[in-house]
C-alpha cells in the first residue's frame, strides 16, 4: 500500500486522508515500516563502508605526537657492525643443525634449543646488558607449548628504571620461519645501542622461542599476571611505552617492509607509532612500506578498499598476527617489522629502521597517547579514524534494535480488533486459506487475544519468549566449552609439540576431533531449531501464541543488536560481519498459517531454513576453511588457542551473540511447520 | 671494602673533630675503578665552625647561605640529597658510604626541626623548604604537605643534640626533579674555594651529568668531641660513577659512532674470521685513563684554605692494587697503604695534579663487597582502576638474617590495601611458599593518607632469613583526580618515590652496628587520564545546544504564526501596514509597474 501523498493539485487533503488511514491502521507503520527502514539501515551500512576509501571520507595520516620526531635523527648503525652482525650470525648458524636430506632436517627447522640460548645470553652479557631467561609453559587443545625466553635489558645510562620499549626477535616468525638474520640483528643493536648514552628509557631485548607464546608469557609476567605454569621474570624494568618486532627470515637482501600492526581482540596500537614506522622506513631510510600482504599497492579504490578489508577480518577474528600482538592487552602500543621481497636492502638498513624507531620511541614524554587508537587503514598513509567508520557498523546493529522495538510496539496493539475488515482487505491475496486452517486461525486468535480491551491495547505474555532466549543464550556456553576444551590428538599418549603450528598441517592420519565436532554441530544446528519447534507446538500448555513469536523474534533481536553495537565500539570489524551474516534474521519470521497456504508455508519454511543453515557459524567456518585452504582443524586449534593463551573472546561472541540469535531465528522459521 | 675503606677516613675525622672551636676544612677524593669500565669517584668536603661562631653569623668556611637558612628555619640537621641514575649492585657491588649520603633518584630532603609543636614544625618546614629552593635552584618548594611525613624508625639524627631541644624530623622527596647543572652550581658555592681550586676544580658539569650515577648530598649536624665545645659541621659529598668510554670521547666528538674496521678487535681464533666477518672480543685488559681525560680537566692544586700549613692531609686516594702503574704529575706524594690495594696522593697547592693509569692487563681486581640486601619494588597488573606492589627482598647472605626498616610513602591517590599484604618466600632451591606476612614483619607503623592532605606512610621492621628471597605483594586502588590536578604531562604517569631501606649492618672490626641505607628505583603510576579536549568539546557542545534552544524557544515565544491570508487581513488593518502598503503602491508605480503580479 502506498505511503506517500498522491501528488495532486489538492494534495493537502491526500496527505490528510493518508494520515486518517495510517492512524485507522496502524499495520503500515507497525508492520512494513520497520521491515523498510532495517533494510535501509543494511543497505546504508555497507554503502558507507564502501564509501571510505575515497579521498572525500579517508584522511592521510600524520604524525600527532610532536615529541617523535620520525626520521629527525642520523642513524649511524653501518660500517664495521655489519662485520659484528656477519660474526654473530656466523656464531649462530655453528649451533644450528645443518641440512640433512635423509633425515628431513632442513636448517629451516632449526627449533631455539638450548645451546642458542646460551650463546645468545653469552653474548648479550658480554656486551654489558643484564641477562634473564623465563620458562613457560602452556597446554591447550592436549597440546603442551614450551619454551624459554632470553630477555636483556640496557639499561638507561642515568634513568630510573620508570620506561622501557621493547625490541622483540622471535627465533620463529609469526609465519613460523626461521628469524636468524632479525635474532643477530637485535644482537647485534643491543651490543650497538649499549654505547649510547642518550637513550632516557631501557630497552629490553626479548628473544622468545616463537612468536605465539613466548611474547605473551613474558608481557604477562612482567605484569605478573601469569598463570602458574609460566615462571616469574627475575629481571624488570619500568612502565613498557613501546614495542617493536623484528623479522628477517631470509639470507637475501630485501625490497620492502611489512608493517603488522593488529593485536588480539582487533586492539590496534596507537596510529603515531605505525605512522612513525612509516615515516622513518619510507621516509628517512627509503624502504617501502606495506601493510596487509598489500605488495603492488598502486593507491586506486580497488586496492584501498582490499587493504580496508583485509584488515577487517584480522581484526574480526581477533588473533594474534605476529610477537606485537600479545603487548595490545596491557596498553602497550607495539607493531612488527617483516622484511619482503628480493631488493638492495640489507640487514643494516632494517637496523637502521629500528634505531630510528627506538631513538622517536626514546624522545617520548608521555605514553603514545596523541592519535588514534581506532581506524581503519587502507594504506600507508591513509586511514579512517572510528567517527568516520562507525556508524556503518553501527547502522546494521541499529537495524536489528529498530525491528525489536518495533515488534515490541506491535505485540502490544491488537490490531485485527481495531482495523476490523480493512485489516483483511489489505492481506488479499492471502485470503485463499483452505478452511480447516482459518478454523485453527480463529481457534488461536481466540487464545491469543484473551481478553482485547476496547483500546485495542494488548497484555504481553512475557515467560515463554523470555525463557526461550535466555535459554538459547546460555545453551551458547555448551559449544563453546566443547570447542575450546577439545583435546587435538595426535596420537593415543599426549605428545609434547614443539611449538610448531605449521606440523598439524601436515599430520593427517590422527583423529580429527575438531572436523567431527564441526559437522556434529552442524547437524545438531539443522534439527535443533525444528525440534524445539515441534517440542514446543506439540506440548500444549508451552504451545506459543502468535504474539509470542514477534515477542521471541523481539527479544532475540534486541540482544543481538545491544551486542554487536557495544561490540562495535570495541571491534568494529568483529561487530560489523556478524551483524551482516545476521541481517537475514531481521527478515524471517513465523510464517502465519492464518495467511499463508499450507504447501506455500512448507515450501518457504524449508527454503528459509535451508538458506539459513548455509550461514549457521558452523558452516561459516567451513565456507571460510574452504575458500582459504586451510583445515579446519588449524583454525578451531588456534581459536582455543587463542582463548586459552591470548584470551581471544571472538568464540564468545560467535556461540553467545550469533549463534543463540541463529537458532531463534531458524526456530521462528521452524515454527511455521506446525 | 669501601665501606672498609671509609673507615679508615674516620681517623682523620676523629682527629679534626678532636680540635675544638676552630674552623677547619678537608677535602678529599677517591677514586676506585669499576668492572665494566666504570670508575667510581668519591668527592667529600667537610667543614667545621664552632658553635659560638656559627650562633653569632661569624661564617668563615661555613657557608653563609645557607647558614642564614638553617638559622632562620630553626633547623638542627639537614641532610639534603640530588640522585640521578642507579647504583648497579650486581656489577658495582656495595653502595658508597654504606649508602647513608645518596637520596631517592630526584630530590630527597629530612631535617630535625626545634619547634614545640607539630604545627610550629610543619611551618618552618615549609619555611626551610622554600628558601632551600631558592638556593639550590630545585623545586624544593613543592615538598607540601602531601609530600612529607615524619618517619618514625628509618632515621636517626647522626649529630650531638642538646637535650633541650624539642627536635621534629620531617622528611621529603621529589621522585621526578631532574638534577642538573644548574642544582651543581650552588652546589659548588657552598664550598671555600669555590670549584676553583682543589678536587672540586674537577666538577665539570659536562662530564658529571654524563656519568651513569650520581648522588650529590648535603650533611649539617652539630657535633660535640667535648660536652661544653660543640661545633657545627657541614659535610658535602659527590659520588659519581663515570663510563671510562664515554668519558674519554672528545668533546666535539661525542657520538660513539662505528670504529672503523680496523680498530675492531675480534677473536681471530674463530674459524670464520675474516675481513668482512668478526665476532668482537670484549677487551681482557683494563682500561687507561687520566684525571684529565675522565673529568675533562686536571685538579687544579689543593684549595689553600684547606687543612693547616703544617699538616699532611692525603687528598686524593686511589684504590688499584700496588701493582698498577700509576703516573702522577710532579710534586705530589704518593703513601701507599697498607692494604696493598688503595694509594693516596698529597697534593700541594697552585700546581696542576694529573694521575694517569695506562692499559695494563688485568691481574688483581679490588674486591667488591656484596651487598648485604637487594631489593626490587615495581607496579604489578594493569588496568585503570587496580594495582599492585611487588617487593622483593633478597638476602645473599648464607649465614645471617637481614633485619631492616623498610619505609615506603605513598601519594594519597594511590590507595593501598593493607589487609592484602602477602608473602611468598623462595629458598635457593627456587621452591616458592606462600606465608603469613606476619612471619617477617616484627613491626609495622602505619599512617593512612587523608585525600588531597597527606600521603600513607608506611614503615615495617622486617627480618628476612638467610639465603632466601621474600616476595611482598598488596593490592592498590588508583583514585581519579580533579581535572584540574593533573600535570600537563598527566599521560606520563606519576611518580611514586623510592622505599628507602635501612639495614643494621654490622662491622667485623669492632661489633659496633651502623645503619647501611638502600633504596629502591622510583615508580611511575599511571592514572585514569581524562581525555582533556573533552572540556572544550562540551563546552561547543552545550554552547550549540543552548544557543539552538533558546534561539527556536525564543522564537516561539515572541513570534505569532499566522498565514498569509491572515497576514494580509492583519496587515491591512493598522494604520502603519496601509501606510506601508500605499508606499509599496507607490514606488511600484515610479517603477513602471502598472499592474500586480497575483
Amino acid at each position: 500500500m502506498p505511503i506517500g501523498p498522491p501528488f495532486t493539485p489538492d494534495y493537502r487533503k491526500g496527505q490528510l486522508t493518508a494520515i486518517r488511514k495510517l492512524r485507522k491502521n496502524p499495520r503500515v507503520l507497525f508492520v512494513r515500516l520497520p521491515y523498510i527502514l532495517s533494510l535501509v539501515c543494511i543497505v546504508a551500512g555497507i554503502a558507507w563502508l564502501l564509501l571510505l576509501p575515497l579521498d572525500e571520507y579517508s584522511r592521510r595520516t600524520y604524525i600527532s605526537e610532536n615529541a617523535l620526531l620520525p626520521g629527525q635523527v642520523h642513524a649511524y648503525f653501518s660500517g664495521s657492525e655489519q662485520h659484528v652482525f656477519r660474526g654473530y650470525k656466523q656464531e649462530l648458524e655453528g649451533l644450528i643443525p645443518g641440512e640433512d636430506q635423509e633425515k628431513g632436517v632442513s636448517k629451516a627447522d632449526a627449533q631455539f634449543t638450548s645451546e642458542v640460548s646460551n650463546k645468545v645470553q653469552s653474548i648479550l652479557s658480554a656486551a654489558g646488558l643484564k641477562v634473564a631467561t623465563q620458562a613457560y609453559e602452556y597446554t591447550s587443545s592436549g597440546i603442551t607449548h614450551q619454551g624459554e625466553n632470553t630477555y636483556a635489558i640496557i639499561r638507561a645510562p642515568r634513568g630510573d628504571a620508570t620506561e622501557a620499549i621493547v625490541l622483540v626477535a622471535a627465533w620463529r616468525t609469526a609465519d613460523d620461519e626461521l628469524n636468524l638474520n632479525g635474532v643477530t640483528l637485535a644482537l647485534t643493536l643491543a651490543r650497538y645501542f649499549k654505547r649510547w648514552s642518550l637513550w632516557s628509557k631501557d630497552i629490553i631485548f626479548l628473544f622468545p622461542p616463537d612468536s605465539k607464546t613466548g611474547t605473551q608469557a613474558w608481557i604477562d609476567a612482567y605484569h605478573d599476571m601469569q598463570p602458574a605454569s609460566v615462571q616469574p621474570l627475575p629481571l624488570k624494568s619500568g612502565a613498557l611505552q613501546g614495542g617493536v618486532a623484528m623479522e628477517y627470515p631470509f639470507d637475501h637482501r630485501f625490497e620492502s617492509l611489512h608493517i603488522s600492526y593488529d593485536g588480539v581482540n582487533g586492539q590496534l596500537p596507537n596510529l603515531d607509532l605505525f605512522n612513525t614506522a612509516v615515516s622513518i622506513a619510507s621516509g628517512q631510510m627509503g624502504i617501502g612500506a606495506n601493510l596487509q600482504e598489500m605488495w603492488n599497492h598502486n593507491d586506486s579504490y580497488e586496492m584501498r578498499l582490499q587493504t580496508m578489508l583485509r584488515g577487517m577480518v584480522k581484526q574480526g577474528f581477533g588473533y594474534a598476527t605476529g610477537a606485537h600482538s600479545s603487548f595490545m592487552p596491557y596498553h602497550i602500543d607495539a607493531i612488527t617489522l617483516k622484511t619482503k621481497g628480493e631488493g638492495w636492502q640489507d640487514e643494516m638498513a632494517l637496523g637502521r629502521t629500528v634505531e630510528g624507531l627506538c631513538r622517536s620511541l626514546n624522545n617520548l614524554l608521555e605514553h603514545l597517547h596523541q592519535s588514534f587508537f581506532f581506524y581503519l587503514l587502507m594504506q600507508t598513509n591513509r586511514f579512517v579514524s572510528i567517527g568516520t567508520y562507525l556508524p556503518s557498523a553501527m547502522l546494521i546493529a541499529g537495524n536489528f534494535t529498530i525491528m525489536a522495538i518495533a515488534l515490541w510496539m506491535r505485540t502490544g496493539f491488537d490490531m485485527d480488533t481495531q482495523s476490523g475488515p480493512t485489516a483483511v482487505s489489505t492481506s488479499a491475496p492471502k485470503e485463499k486459506t483452505s478452511s480447516s486452517s482459518e478454523a485453527r486461525s480463529s481457534k488461536e486468535k481466540e487464545s491469543a487475544t484473551p481478553s482485547p480491551e476496547p483500546s485495542g491495547i494488548m497484555e504481553r505474555q512475557l515467560a515463554l519468549p523470555l525463557t526461550l532466549v535466555g535459554g538459547l543464550h546460555l545453551l551458547g556456553l555448551v559449544p563453546l566449552y566443547v570447542f575450546n576444551n577439545l583435546s587435538y590428538k595426535v596420537s593415543p599418549i599426549p605428545q609434547v609439540q614443539q611449538l610448531n603450528s605449521m606440523t598439524f598441517l601436515s599430520i593427517s592420519n590422527k583423529q580429527q576431533h575438531y572436523t567431527m565436532a564441526t559437522y556434529i554441530c552442524i547437524a545438531a544446528n539443522a534439527i535443533l531449531p525444528t525440534l524445539l519447534a515441534a517440542v514446543l507446538s506439540s506440548l500444549g500448555f508451552t504451545t506459543p501464541k502468535p504474539q509470542q513469536y514477534l515477542l521471541i523474534k523481539s527479544f532475540s533481536l534486541l540482544l543481538l543488536g545491544l551486542f554487536l553495537s557495544t561490540l562495535a565500539t570495541l571491534n568494529f570489524s568483529l561487530s560489523f560481519m556478524i551483524g551482516l551474516l545476521c541481517a537475514p534474521l531481521t527478515f524471517v519470521s513465523r510464517l502465519n498459517p492464518q495467511t499463508t497456504s499450507v504447501g506455500l508455508r512448507y515450501a518457504l519454511s524449508t527454503i528459509g531454513l535451508l538458506v539459513l543453515n548455509l550461514l549457521s557459524p558452523p558452516v561459516v567456518l567451513l565456507g571460510l576453511c574452504w575458500y582459504t585452504g586451510v583445515s579446519v582443524e588449524h583454525v578451531l586449534t588456534q581459536a582455543a588457542f587463542g582463548w586459552d593463551v591470548w584470551g581471544m573472546w571472538t568464540q564468545v561472541v560467535v556461540w553467545c551473540v550469533w549463534w543463540p540469535a541463529w537458532i531463534s531465528g531458524c526456530a521462528l522459521l521452524g515454527f511455521s511447520l506446525f | 671494602m669501601i665501606s672498609l675503606f671509609y673507615l679508615f677516613l674516620l681517623p682523620l675525622v676523629a682527629l679534626s673533630s678532636a680540635i675544638p672551636a676552630t674552623s677547619d676544612y678537608h677535602e678529599s677524593l677517591t677514586l676506585q675503578p669499576l668492572p665494566q669500565s666504570a670508575l667510581l669517584a668519591s668527592f667529600n668536603f667537610r667543614s667545621n665552625a664552632s658553635e659560638e661562631s656559627f650562633d653569632e653569623r661569624n661564617f668563615r668556611y661555613f657557608p653563609r647561605a645557607l647558614g642564614q637558612i638553617l638559622q632562620h628555619a630553626h633547623t638542627k640537621e639537614l641532610h639534603l640529597r640530588f640522585t640521578t641514575g642507579r647504583w648497579d649492585d650486581q656489577s658495582w657491588g656495595s653502595r658508597p658510604w654504606d649508602g647513608t649520603k645518596e637520596g631517592v633518584t630526584g630530590v630527597e630532603l629530612w631535617a630535625w626541626i626545634d619547634a614545640s609543636d607539630d604545627e610550629e614544625a610543619s611551618a618552618k618546614w615549609i619555611t626551610l623548604t622554600q628558601s632551600l629552593s631558592g638556593l639550590f635552584c630545585a623545586s624544593i618548594n613543592f615538598i607540601d604537605s602531601t609530600r612529607t611525613t615524619r618517619p618514625v624508625a628509618s632515621f636517626q639524627p647522626t649529630g650531638d643534640h642538646s637535650i633541650s631541644n624539642n627536635l621534629h624530623l620531617l622528611h621529603g622527596t621529589l621522585p621526578g626533579e631532574v638534577v642538573c647543572t644548574e642544582n651543581l652550581t650552588p652546589f659548588l658555592k657552598l664550598l671555600p674555594c669555590k670549584g676553583k681550586a682543589g678536587v672540586a676544580s674537577l666538577l665539570d658539569g659536562h662530564k658529571l651529568f654524563d656519568a651513569s650515577w650520581q648522588s650529590m648530598s648535603v650533611d649539617f649536624r652539630p657535633v660535640c668531641p667535648h660536652p661544653d665545645e660543640c661545633v657545627v659541621q657541614i659535610e658535602q659529598t659527590v659520588d659519581i660513577v663515570l663510563d671510562i668510554d664515554r668519558s674519554k670521547r672528545p668533546r666535539d666528538n661525542p657520538i660513539p659512532r662505528p670504529v672503523p674496521n680496523d680498530q675492531l678487535v675480534c677473536d681471530t681464533s674463530k674459524a670464520y674470521h675474516s675481513d668482512q666477518t668478526c665476532y668482537p672480543l670484549e677487551k681482557t685488559k683494563e682500561k687507561g685513563w687520566s684525571l684529565s681525560e675522565v673529568f675533562g680537566r686536571s685538579v687544579s692544586g689543593a684549595c689553600p684554605l684547606g687543612n693547616d700549613q703544617n699538616s699532611h692531609d692525603e687528598t686524593v686516594c686511589l684504590r688499584v692494587p700496588h701493582e698498577r702503574e700509576v703516573s702522577i704529575s710532579l710534586g705530589a706524594l704518593e703513601i701507599k697503604k697498607p692494604d696493598g690495594v688503595s694509594r693516596c696522593y698529597e697534593l700541594q697547592p697552585f700546581r696542576d695534579f694529573d694521575l694517569v693509569i695506562p692499559e695494563q692487563d688485568a691481574t688483581t681486581q679490588v674486591p667488591l663487597e656484596e651487598p648485604v640486601l637487594r631489593a626490587e619494588r615495581t607496579i604489578v597488573g594493569h588496568g585503570q582502576e587496580r594495582g599492585g606492589m611487588r617487593i622483593i627482598f633478597d638476602n645473599p647472605s648464607d649465614t645471617n638474617a637481614a633485619d631492616f626498616i623498610y619505609f615506603e610513602t605513598l601519594p594519597w591517590f594511590l590507595r593501598p590495601y593493607v589487609h592484602t599484604l602477602q608473602a611468598t618466600v623462595t629458598g635457593r632451591d627456587g621452591v616458592r611458599q606462600q606465608v603469613p606476612a606476619s612471619q617477617f614483619i616484627k613491626e609495622t607503623y602505619y599512617r593512612p593518607a587523608v585525600d588531597r592532605e597527606r600521603g600513607t606512610q608506611l614503615e615495617l621492621a622486617l627480618s628476612i632469613p638467610a639465603a632466601s628471597t621474600v616476595t611482598l605483594t598488596y593490592d592498590f586502588e588508583k583514585a581519579v583526580l580533579r581535572y584540574t590536578e593533573y600535570p600537563p604531562d598527566a599521560n606520563r604517569g606519576f611518580n611514586v618515590a623510592p622505599a628507602v631501606i635501612k639495614v643494621n649492618g654490622r662491622d667485623a672490626a669492632n661489633g659496633r652496628s651502623h645503619p647501611i641505607y638502600i633504596r629502591t628505583t622510583s615508580l611511575l603510576l599511571p592514572l585514569p587520564t581524562p581525555d582533556f579536549s573533552m572540556p572544550y568539546n562540551v563546552i561547543i557542545l552545550t554552547s550549540t545546544v543552548i544557543a539552538l534552544a533558546f534561539g527556536s524557544i525564543f522564537n516561539l515565544l515572541v513570534r505569532r504564526f499566522v498565514t498569509v491570508e491572515e497576514a494580509e487581513a492583519l496587515g491591512a488593518q493598522t494604520i502603519k501596514g496601509r501606510l506601508a502598503g500605499k508606499v509599496v503602491a507607490l514606488r511600484d508605480r515610479l517603477k513602471g509597474k502598472t499592474s500586480k503580479v497575483e
